[in-house]
């Protein structure tokens, strides 16, 4: 048996947590807590005070596979936005830098150790740099524009087009070590790898809610505008 | 055969694509990677980003004159495009399609036309192997110097040194300076302290 479907917010958040262990990041980035018993996504959800429809917005864009429907808008930006803020923190201030120690320890000392870590070390600055670009350039442009006002000289439309696979180059790095580093396999290395390949799961399912959720909002709202200023 | 077939399933009605998708995972002898691709406006996107081995999509939604325009708009020229049928269709509008499969196929007619079409693309030879002339054009990069001045110390053009990267980055799958260190320094062409710090990517 397996289950066929999106989640409701009549569902229980255990059951939404305990078939997909990945939503418990999802969940922790709408600030979350564990401990919520039996209680339904809707319960939990509001007793959080997180917008019920950009949670199941997430869980169920996350969930489904490539070449799904177009997702339902009908969702709070600004809530979405939070959550992408956190996104954001959670892998440039906790995710990036535990591999980067999960690393270093695993490939000792050494030329090929240093080498990598630079790899690793420009790449994050490269997410930095994409990350960054949105937090002081889209989300206030967004802000501005769910208050009503638009501001001129930028449209979703110019993000869409230059916003790039953030995690091809951390699979570009992951397939470096498989191919080519000549030390044995570890356990520290394998566990490295393995997050590797994790985060890199993580980062592609966050470029698609940001592609796939807050752009179609976006150009939805930009169409609004429009209408609304002859 | 275990070579990965990577195809790319483009068609709106979730019914039709999620019965063919199972049938090809069924598909015995075969190691197939699926795309599937709901939104007939986003397969250009899609091609670019996963660059299957082969399309199946159905003509009537992307027109007779699709598998040129798609490999041009996705810079496959290999890519090769399977018409899906629901219906008898003029044979005009399959033209330029390298197959057809119907929906009324069996696994097996299924099996033998991707059989056909894997033996047609023609595997290319795996070429690992570095040339001299492509490890001192690694040397050259990871050292942080620009085609130009590669092209100069080996007595090339600056359009030769481009096309051997290009090959550079086809064999070993690095297409990154940095990455091009790692390999350098695994391999023993450079020591650490000839590497330059950071690396402008002028590609």
């Amino acid at each position: 048996m397996y289950r066929i479907g999106t989640y409701k917010e009549t569902d229980r958040m255990s059951d939404l947590i305990c078939e997909n262990y990945s939503m418990l990041l999802v969940m922790s980035r709408f600030g979350i807590a564990l401990g919520f018993g039996d209680r339904t996504i809707g319960e939990v959800c509001r007793a959080a005070g997180v917008d019920t429809r950009t949670f199941l917005a997430v869980v169920n864009l996350v969930l489904s596979g490539e070449g799904a429907p177009a997702a339902d808008l009908a969702f709070s930006v600004a809530s979405l936005i939070d959550y992408l803020h956190n996104s954001h923190d959670y892998f440039l201030d906790f995710r990036l830098p535990g591999i980067r120690s999960e690393l270093a320890g695993a490939l000792g000392g050494g030329d090929i150790s240093v080498a990598i870590l630079r790899y690793f070390d420009e790449y994050v600055a490269e997410v930095q740099r994409h990350m960054r670009y949105e937090e002081e350039v889209v989300f206030p442009y967004v802000r501005a524009l769910v208050a009503g006002g638009r501001a001129e000289g930028y449209s979703i439309g110019i993000f869409r087009r230059q916003h790039d696979q953030v995690e091809a180059r951390l699979t570009e790095l992951r397939d470096i070590i498989i191919r080519y580093y000549p030390g044995g396999s570890t356990n520290e290395l394998n566990a490295a790898l393995f997050d590797i390949f994790s985060c890199a799961h993580d980062l592609a399912a966050h470029n698609r809610v940001e592609d796939e959720l807050f752009v179609p909002a976006i150009e939805a709202l930009e169409r609004k505008e429009r209408g609304r200023k002859p | 055969m275990s070579r990965t077939l990577r195809i790319a399933v483009a068609e709106p009605s979730l019914i039709v694509r999620s019965g063919l998708v199972a049938v090809l995972q069924g598909l015995p002898g075969f190691n197939i990677q699926i795309v599937e691709i709901g939104d007939v406006a986003q397969i250009g996107v899609s091609l670019c980003r996963q660059r299957p081995d082969l399309l199946i999509v159905n003509p009537s939604l992307v027109g007779a004159s699709a598998p040129g325009r798609l490999r041009g708009e996705a810079g496959c020229s290999r890519l090769r495009c399977v018409a899906l049928l629901y219906a008898l269709a003029d044979s005009a509008l399959l033209k330029e399609y390298d197959e057809t499969i119907t929906v009324f196929d069996t696994a097996e007619q299924v099996r033998d036309k991707l059989l056909r079409l894997a033996a047609d693309s023609g595997e290319e030879p795996r070429q690992e192997a570095l040339s001299a002339r492509e490890k001192e054009i690694i040397v050259g990069v990871v050292r942080g110097l620009t085609n130009k001045q590669i092209a100069e110390q080996l007595c090339l053009s600056a359009h030769t040194v481009i096309t051997h990267r290009r090959n550079i980055a086809a064999k070993l799958q690095i297409h990154s300076p940095a990455g091009l260190t790692i390999y350098a320094i695994v391999n023993k062409l450079v020591e650490l302290n000839e590497v330059k710090d950071t690396i402008v990517d002028e590609r």
